[in-house]
Formats: structure tokens, C-alpha cells, sequence
């Protein structure tokens, strides 16, 4: 069964809101071809300064845009290892986006990622060498071995448990290193292939202009993997699989079938993967076995897990931490790993999904905290609790209950036996200030089961019995009890006594 | 291809890979948490009973001089220190690992994760500490063969068949019989109850991770003859643990018992055929693994008794 | 002479929901008492509180003297084992039990002392004394009883130690009649030096002429802790 999940209430952040300006409050321009917005904005009417504003409601595409443009930006003036160490960061961040989308979006926890990039790179390194295959072509080859590869690796998923299946594949990479080096063909190399053609004229190679261009490959690289990230996530395939994610039988129940949508992501991202793979092996103009090595495979592992498994945010975060410290430390040695698995291991034990989910996480927290005491303080019938509150529609309603709780806990503190003597001597005049407040406050209850005093028809005087008001329109009061009180100053304290007890009771 | 040799190789095989599977098994089955620092424990046991005989040497030599006497001393500090060190290292899996967020949510994931990432940290220790030179440890079974029911047996191998089931027996009778592993099952089976029953989960959980510590650092002695210690030493037991673990059922000792006999067998008899040979082990065993995970998801052990979800 | 329990302001809830507002109320040496009140209102969060099982609690708790309550965030049980070794035994509603133990392994999992682990069989013997149904069973797979058993096992292990203080959630939910009357007999033929017991229960004719008092609970509040009554 699924947790029980209580409202989340508490206060909302700040927002940034824009003047309109101009007749039309929206924006209402589409990207060309499609009927997707460019930006999410919403527009609203501020009850305050009776103003039209606007906010932009999702502002993760600003935050994109900013950062990928920095990063464009930057580069032609960054030192040749530098720039290399931001193309690797963009190769990784591509392969990670695309892992997320296996693991966050379609649930399926695989670590045989590198084992699809390098299949990819392998089959398409193999056919430019060996049969002079164009480069363009060779993404395409890519492509496909990824997709063949995956087909392979999906067959297993669906019978396999989540952990299960996540060891195996552990195993995968490990074959194919082994395959890799007893191929005949590539023992001379050690079982890598060399001498890949790729979009790097020869003479650029090493050079900055070929560094220059190996990045712009790269970073094109890392914006079509982003583009495939949201293309399946936000679109059709991710929100079947979203509802799968909360709740499988409910899904299964309203006849989604998440398992072909799994498998469909699946394939499509082990097909990106294979191009990234014939990516990498153009960039480098060869490709080893070490790419199959179970320590690269910790290494991607431990990006993800640092950035937060399931958001893209999280991948090219994560990737971007574990890149400077692996290759930007070089000289710790063999430290720099052991700061990365520590890193690792805080934001396990610390967070519930890695950096990008703190703030989050955080807030959450600040969310339950806040709702504890409140619960702490509520007594019944002085605060709302949050899940009425939802419901309230005049939130003043609110406060005035406040307000009614605090004068009823202080009226309770008047109340004294003297108090009823002083009544019991003079229910009218002047009373004290003590009993003049107690008294206002009755007077002024609420009609619905307001007590009062019926005087006895039928020839019979100095005779009252007491009743209360039902507060509906034509419906008579009821009786509350049967007895008769002599005078009329009996009655009242009557009434007296019987709202003092309705008071001390509340 | 004589089949005594087979048979015993295959045996002394299937010792080691089931000291290391019923290490995972019962971790998983006990607390619920995958131990991928199991390989950790490996490598610095080996490096630990490596300094202490090293360091020990001299003195034994000085003692007993080269007889058989002085061979049995060195077997038994580098067998114990190895127990110990693999104990030690199960205790700070169990403070790093289990403590802080075993009743958080997520906790398989996260354990895995952590597990991960103290293996990550545990070999790049060593390889900052000791070098990516392997070392070795002194024959602790001595050389030779003895013959026993025609067929012929190096020392090594009948020490290791013989101690590995002697341990792994007193183990599991332990589990069944003390006080403690009656605790450790109630846990198992019931957090509540036990947590009524006056059980703490927290301290039943260290005995089982330095129980399976202390054999992973068994196994690395006892493999120190065909495995040499090095930092990387780790990774290829953790993974034939791992995936036998799978095979028996994660959860079941008996099909970890199971599976480790049978992949023991079946990597004996791929090194041996002809046309195979050694290159093809690994892919032979994964593709039965994987044929056999295929058609029962829940490995053999689903078989033998109720694997925990 | 201290009282075995003495419960001060306690307020505990899950999360943002308040269940318990404001309890308080004091246990004394001997005493046996019924925990009456309607489902859902509270009676197994109070057992809860007290042993520390809750999301979150403030006020006081002393058992013996000795303070327990005001859980923090430390997670759910952390702090249960030291309060079950400090004197209480708690027999949940819906029987935590072992499902692949032996009854005998079960009771035996309830002696947490050194005394009560070496003479447990002679406990057994007197668990069995209490509930002779599960003589005969006393190798039997507690996961395969039927419901009275396991509420009788559940039972019977708190009983294997001697605790100062007893609670007993819902010993008659789901049991026939003639076997809940057996339980609650069992439990009232326990000796009461020294020991105190709260029996949670809906069905109050069980109780009444039994126990010493009889303390409601309506929405998470003490309603008519009275004195010596006899509910007929």
C-alpha cells in the first residue's frame, strides 16, 4: 500500500511577478510546428493592487538556458586542457542524461549503460576502420547497435526484479570487456580499435582548433540528449510511466500498460546511447576496453547518485561535481576517487535525492516541522487545522475562531462561584465587570441552539420552562428539559447556568 | 581431462565462491541490505594478513624454523587475521552503511549505494596506500598432494574444501541453535515484535556484518594461493558472490549453498573442455546464470524456502 | 511509594495529525486498569507513546521514576528495547508475531533477561499453565496458528519476564467469545504484587468487575477517570 501523504501546506516562496504591458496579458507565441509554448506564463489579477501581472510558472527552461549559454559562451576562452575536461563533462552529462531517463523515468535500474555506449562505439569504430564507413554514418551504426544491444538487455528486465536485474547488468559490462579482447582481430591492440575517422579533419586533431570543434560536437551531443530527456519525460511516454512510478496497479488498473512504455524508453535511450558511443569514439579516434571497466562504470554511478537519481538537473549536476575533481584534482592521485565515494556516501546518508533534490528535501522538512507544532499548539476549536483550512473559503472565518478560543479560555478564568452567587442575586442590572463581559459574550451566541425562556400558557403564571432556538426558519424551538422554574429571575439564572456549563465545556 | 581433478577443483571452487555468497545472502536476508563493500572486506583482509606475516616471519621462523609446526602458526595468525580484519571491516559497513538510515526510506537503494562508494573508497585507499603491485601471502597449506579415495588432492584445495564447510557449518548451526540467531531471525521476521521483545535491531545487526566480514576476509586467505592480493583483488569475488547469491536466491543459504556448487562445478568443467578454455569461464557461467534467472526470477533458492521480498 | 507509571501532558500524533491531547494520569502499584473507548480514538497510540513507538510525542512519561516519553526524531522503536528492559511488557493489537518460529522460540524470544533465558523452560511450562491450548502445540510454526492462539502466544510472551508494567492492546479483537473470555481470565489470574496492568479494550462487559478502574478515551482525551466503578 502507498503511504499515507498528508497535504503539504505551509508557506509558499516568494514570487517574482512581471507588469503587463501592452492589451494581451500572454504571451501567446508557439514554437514553429508545434503547439508547445515557448515559456510558461501565467497571468492573474492581484486582488491587492487590482493589477494584471504575470508570473512565469515553470523557470527551470530559464535556468537551461542560462547555464548551457555560459558554458557556450566560456569555452573559446578556456586553456586547451580545460577545454577538453569541459567536452568530457559534456560526453558524460549526455550519457548520464540518458541514464537518468532509464533509470528516473522508466524505473528500470540498469548499470549496463557503458556496456550500450561502447557496443555503439565498438560497431561503428569497427565498420569507419575496417570498411570506410562515412562518419556521419557512423552515428547512424551507432545507433543501431545501441538499439540491438538494448533490445538484448530489456528481455531480462521484465522477468528480474529492480536489484536483481541492477547486479546483472553489472556482470554485462564485465563480458564485453572480456569479448572485446579476445577478438582476434584486435589482440595486436589490446583489444581496441584505433585510427577512427571521425569529424575531426586529421591535421586538427590535438590542436586547439580540432579541441574547438571536439567540444562544439560534444556540447550539440549533450543538447539532443537534453532535447530526448524532455522530449520523452514531459510527452506521452513519461507520463504513462509517471502514473506507473506513484501507483503500478492503479495504472495497470486503468489499462496503461507501462511495461511496453518501459521497454519503448528503454530502446530509444540505449539508441542514444550508441550514438554517444559513436561520438566518443570519434572524439578520441579510438576506443578501448577500458570504457567497459567497472571502475569508469563507479565513476558515471557515483555522477548521478551525488546529482540525484531521476532529474536531468540532477545528472549534468552530478557530472559536472565528480568531473572537476576527478580531472581537475589529477594531482591527488589516487585520493581524488576516495573524496568522490565520500561525497558519494554524504549525500546518500544526508539526502533523500542527491543535490538537486535538496532544496526540496529541505523544505519538506522546514513543511513537517512547522506542521508539528502547529499540531502541538491546536487545542480543539481554536486553530483550523490545515486540511479544513483548504476548505474554508473566507479565511477571516479563521482567525475569528482564534479570537473566540482565546475570549472563551479567558471567560473561563472569570467564572466563579461568586460570579453565579452575583448572577443568582440580580440576573438583570448592574453586575460586575467580570460578569458583564460573560454576559455580553452569551448574548451575543450564535442563534442556532441559543437558550431562552418560554413563559407557560394555559393560566399558569410566574411558570417558565426554558428551550432553545433551532436556527432554522420555521422550525420550532426545542425543549430542554421539563422543568419549571417560579420567576422569572429563576429562569434566567437557569439560562445562566446552563451556558456557563456550555462554556466550561467547550 | 581426469575427473578426479575435475571434481576436486570444481569442489574447492565452489568452497570459495560459497563462502563469499552465503557472506551476501545472509546479509540481505537478515537486515535487508546488499553488500557491494563485500569486495572491500576482501582486499584489505588480504592486506592486512599480508602486513601481519610479513611482520611475522622472522619471529616464526625464528621459532620453529621451517617445519611443519611453523607452517601450521603461520596458517593460523593468517587465517585469524584475516577473520579479524574482515570483522572489522563488516563493523564500519555497519556504522557507515546500516546504521544511520536503516529505518529511513529507500533502504536497499541507498544501502547498495553506500556499500558502493566504501568499495570505491576502500580500493582507492589501498591502491594510494600499498601500490597497484600484487603481493602474496605465504602457502599456508604447504605444498603437496596426498591421495585420498584414488583420487589426488593438493593440500591447498582439501584445506580449503574441509575449512570452508567446518565454518560455514558451524555458522549456519549457530544461526539455528544460539540465542542470538534465534534474535537475528525474530528481527527478520517481525520489527515489531522484536523491538517488544526487548531486540534491538541495531545490535543484532553488527554481529551479522561482522559475521560476514570476517568471511569474506576467510575467503581471501584461503583464495591468496590462486588470487593475489592487489587493490582490484576484490572486485572479481564480489561479483561471483553477487551473481551466485542471485542464483540461489537472494536470501536463501541453502540456494547460495546450491548454486555455488553448481557454478563451482560448471567453471571447472568450461576451463577444461578443449575448445573453450579458461577465456570463456566467465561468459559460460554468466549465461547460465542469466538462462537460469530467466526462467525462475527468483533463483533456485525460490525452491528451497521463501526468499525475503 | 512511587507510581508504576505517571503520564504528564502527553500530546503525540503522526506527522501533522495530533491524536493524543493533553494526557495525563497515574498508574499505581497493583493496580489493574481498563482502557476503554471506541476505535480509532486513540487507546493504541497512547500504548504506543508510552513505548515509544510514535512519529512524535511531547510531555512526560516515567516508569518507575525513570523518564521515557518525548520521543524525538529518532526513528520509530529506537528507544523501545531500553524502555521494554526498563519493565514493560506490550502485547500490540494484531499480534506482532514471529510467523517462522516455533511457539516454544517464540516465548522464548520474549525472556530478554539472563534469569529469564536460563529458566525458560520452567517459564514456558508456566505460559503453558496459563493457556493450556498451546501445550500441544509448542512446536508448531506460530505463522500457521489460528487467530486465539497467536493471541495467547503474543500474550504469553510478554509474560515470560516478569515486567512491572502491562499493556495489553485489544486482547479480544477477532476472537470468538468463549476464547476471549479464556484471555482475559489468564491475564486477570496473574499475581498483582508489584505489577501494574492497562488492558485496551472496546468490549467493556469483559472488563467490568475485574479491573480496579475504568478510564475512557474519546478522541484522543481522558474522559471519566472515576474511581472505583463497576460498569454493568
Amino acid at each position: 500500500m502507498t503511504e499515507k501523504t498528508f497535504f503539504q501546506i505551509g508557506q509558499r516562496p516568494q514570487e517574482v511577478t512581471l507588469p503587463v504591458s501592452g492589451s494581451e496579458p500572454l504571451d501567446r507565441r508557439r514554437l514553429p510546428f508545434t503547439r508547445r509554448h515557448l515559456l510558461k506564463w501565467r497571468s492573474r489579477l492581484n486582488p491587492k493592487t487590482l493589477r494584471q501581472e504575470r508570473i512565469l510558472a515553470d523557470k527551470k527552461p530559464l535556468w537551461w538556458a542560462i547555464a548551457l549559454v555560459f558554458l557556450a559562451l566560456s569555452a573559446p576562452f578556456l586553456s586547451n586542457s580545460a577545454l577538453t575536461v569541459v567536452s568530457i563533462f559534456c560526453i558524460f552529462s549526455a550519457i548520464n542524461v540518458l541514464w537518468t531517463l532509464i533509470i528516473g523515468t522508466a524505473g528500470i535500474f540498469s548499470l549496463a549503460t557503458l556496456a550500450v555506449v561502447g557496443i555503439g562505439a565498438y560497431c561503428s569504430a569497427a565498420l569507419n576502420v575496417y570498411l570506410g564507413l562515412p562518419w556521419p554514418l557512423m552515428f547512424l551504426a551507432g545507433g543501431l547497435s545501441g538499439l540491438v544491444a538494448g533490445g538484448l538487455l530489456a528481455l531480462p528486465s521484465t522477468r528480474l526484479d529492480g536489484l536483481y536485474y541492477a547486479l546483472l547488468t553489472m556482470g554485462v559490462a564485465e563480458i564485453c570487456r572480456v569479448f572485446v579482447q579476445l577478438l582476434k582481430p584486435l589482440t595486436p591492440c589490446n583489444g581496441s580499435i584505433n585510427n577512427v575517422i571521425g569529424f575531426i579533419p586529421r591535421d586538427w586533431v590535438l590542436q586547439r582548433p580540432g579541441l574547438l570543434l571536439g567540444f562544439a560536437g560534444a556540447f550539440v551531443l549533450l543538447l539532443l540528449s537534453l532535447l530526448v530527456f524532455r522530449i520523452v519525460n514531459s510527452e506521452r511516454l513519461g507520463m504513462l510511466l509517471q502514473t506507473a512510478r506513484e501507483d503500478e496497479d492503479f495504472a495497470q488498473a486503468a489499462g496503461i500498460d507501462y511495461r511496453k512504455a518501459r521497454m519503448q524508453v528503454f530502446l530509444i535511450s540505449s539508441a542514444g546511447l550508441g550514438v554517444i558511443g559513436a561520438f566518443y569514439a570519434q572524439y578520441y579516434g579510438s576506443i578501448s576496453p577500458a570504457i567497459f571497466s567497472l571502475d569508469q562504470l563507479m565513476l558515471l554511478f557515483a555522477m548521478i547518485v551525488i546529482g540525484g537519481l531521476g532529474r536531468a538537473e540532477g545528472a549534468v549536476i552530478g557530472t559536472a561535481i565528480v568531473v572537476l575533481i576527478d580531472k581537475g584534482l589529477l594531482d591527488l592521485g589516487p585520493l581524488r576517487i576516495l573524496l568522490v565515494a565520500a561525497i558519494m556516501l554524504l549525500v546518500t546518508l544526508w539526502t533523500n535525492n542527491g543535490i538537486a533534490g535538496a532544496r526540496e528535501q529541505f523544505r519538506s522538512w522546514r513543511r513537517r516541522k512547522q506542521s508539528e507544532a502547529r499540531a502541538r499548539r491546536t487545542e480543539k476549536g481554536g486553530d483550523v487545522m490545515p486540511e479544513e483550512a483548504i476548505e474554508i473559503h473566507d479565511k477571516q472565518a479563521i482567525y475569528y475562531r482564534r479570537f473566540d478560543k482565546r475570549l472563551r479560555d479567558h471567560l473561563k478564568t472569570l467564572i466563579t462561584p461568586e460570579m453565579i452567587a452575583e448572577h443568582h442575586r440580580s440576573p438583570l442590572g448592574q453586575h460586575s465587570d467580570g460578569l458583564s463581559r460573560v454576559l455580553n459574550y452569551f448574548r451575543r451566541g450564535d442563534v442556532t441552539d441559543k437558550y431562552a425562556i418560554i413563559r407557560q400558557s394555559g393560566g399558569q403564571f410566574h411558570a417558565y420552562k426554558i428551550v432553545a432556538f433551532s436556527g432554522v426558519r420555521g422550525a420550532p424551538p426545542r425543549l430542554v428539559d421539563d422543568r419549571i422554574h417560579e420567576g422569572i429571575n429563576e429562569a434566567y439564572h437557569a439560562v445562566f447556568l446552563l451556558r456557563v456549563n456550555d462554556l466550561m465545556e467547550s | 581431462m581426469d575427473l578426479s581433478i575435475l571434481l576436486v577443483y570444481g569442489l574447492s571452487l565452489a568452497a570459495i565462491y560459497g563462502l563469499m555468497a552465503i557472506g551476501i545472502s545472509l546479509l540481505w536476508s537478515s537486515i535487508g541490505m546488499i553488500n557491494m563493500a563485500h569486495g572491500a572486506s576482501f582486499a584489505v583482509s588480504g592486506y592486512a594478513a599480508w602486513a601481519v606475516s610479513t611482520a611475522a616471519k622472522p619471529l616464526i621462523l625464528a621459532a620453529f624454523g621451517k617445519t611443519l609446526s611453523g607452517t601450521i602458526v603461520m596458517a593460523g595468525l593468517c587465517l585469524s587475521t584475516g577473520a579479524l580484519s574482515g570483522a572489522i571491516m563488516g563493523g564500519l559497513i555497519y556504522l557507515l552503511a546500516f546504521l544511520p538510515i536503516h529505518d529511513k526510506p529507500n533502504f536497499a537503494v541507498r544501502s547498495l549505494i553506500v556499500t558502493l562508494a566504501i568499495n570505491m573508497a576502500s580500493v582507492q585507499a589501498l591502491l594510494w596506500a600499498f601500490g597497484p603491485k600484487q603481493k602474496s601471502l605465504p602457502k599456508i597449506f604447504g605444498m603437496g598432494k596426498i591421495e585420498f579415495l584414488g583420487l589426488s588432492v593438493r593440500y591447498d584445495q582439501l584445506g580449503t574444501i574441509i575449512g570452508t564447510t567446518v565454518i560455514l557449518g558451524l555458522l549456519l548451526f549457530w544461526l539455528k541453535v544460539s540465542r542470538k540467531g534465534l534474535e537475528i531471525r525474530a528481527m527478520m521476521q517481525s520489527p515489531e515484535g522484536a523491538v517488544l521483545s526487548a531486540i534491538s535491531v541495531r545490535w543484532t545487526a553488527l554481529p551479522v556484518t561482522m559475521l560476514t566480514g570476517a568471511l569474506a576476509g576467510l575467503a581471501a586467505v584461503l583464495l591468496s594461493q590462486t588470487i593475489f592480493v592487489s587493490p582490484t583483488s576484490g572486485a572479481v569475488p564480489l561479483i561471483k558472490g553477487l551473481t551466485i547469491a542471485l542464483l540461489g536466491g537472494l536470501g536463501s543459504v541453502p540456494g547460495a549453498v546450491a548454486g555455488a556448487v553448481i557454478i563451482g562445478f560448471l567453471e571447472a568443467i568450461i576451463g577444461a573442455v578443449p575448445f573453450l578454455g579458461q577465456r570463456y569461464v566467465l561468459f559460460g557461467t554468466f549465461l547460465f546464470i542469466i538462462t537460469i534467472l530467466i526462467i525462475r526470477p527468483r533463483g533456485i533458492g525460490g525452491l528451497l524456502d521463501k526468499a525475503r521480498k | 511509594m512511587v507510581d508504576m507509571l505517571k503520564v504528564e501532558g502527553l500530546t503525540a500524533g503522526y506527522g501533522p495529525l495530533r491524536v493524543l491531547h493533553d494526557i495525563s494520569f497515574k498508574v499505581a502499584e497493583g493496580e489493574r486498569i481498563g482502557l476503554v473507548g471506541l476505535n480509532g480514538h486513540g487507546k493504541t497510540t497512547l500504548f504506543r507513546a508510552i513505548s515509544s513507538q510514535v512519529g512524535w510525542q511531547s510531555g512526560s512519561v516515567q516508569l518507575m521514576g525513570l523518564e521515557v516519553g518525548g520521543s524525538r526524531s529518532t526513528g520509530p522503536g529506537r528507544r523501545t528495547p531500553a524502555i521494554v528492559r526498563a519493565g514493560l511488557a506490550m502485547a500490540p493489537q494484531g499480534d506482532a508475531i514471529f510467523p517462522g518460529l516455533t511457539v516454544a522460540q517464540h516465548l522464548d524470544c520474549g525472556a530478554y533477561t539472563p534469569i529469564a533465558w536460563r529458566e525458560r523452560k520452567r517459564r514456558r511450562e508456566m505460559v503453558f499453565d496459563i493457556f493450556p491450548p498451546l501445550r500441544k502445540l509448542e512446536q508448531a510454526l506460530v505463522g500457521r496458528l489460528s487467530g486465539g492462539e497467536r493471541r495467547m502466544v503474543s500474550v504469553g510472551r510478554a509474560l515470560m519476564v516478569e515486567a512491572k508494567l502491562y499493556l495489553i492492546d485489544e486482547p479480544s479483537l477477532g476472537l470468538a467469545p468463549k476464547i476471549s473470555t479464556s484471555v482475559i481470565e489468564a491475564l486477570f489470574s496473574l499475581p498483582q504484587d508489584g505489577r501494574a496492568m492497562i488492558i485496551a479494550e472496546q468490549n467493556v462487559a469483559l472488563l467490568s468487575g475485574r479491573v480496579d478502574r475504568m478510564v475512557g478515551m474519546h478522541a484522543g482525551r481522558l474522559r471519566g477517570d472515576v474511581g472505583h466503578v463497576s460498569l454493568h
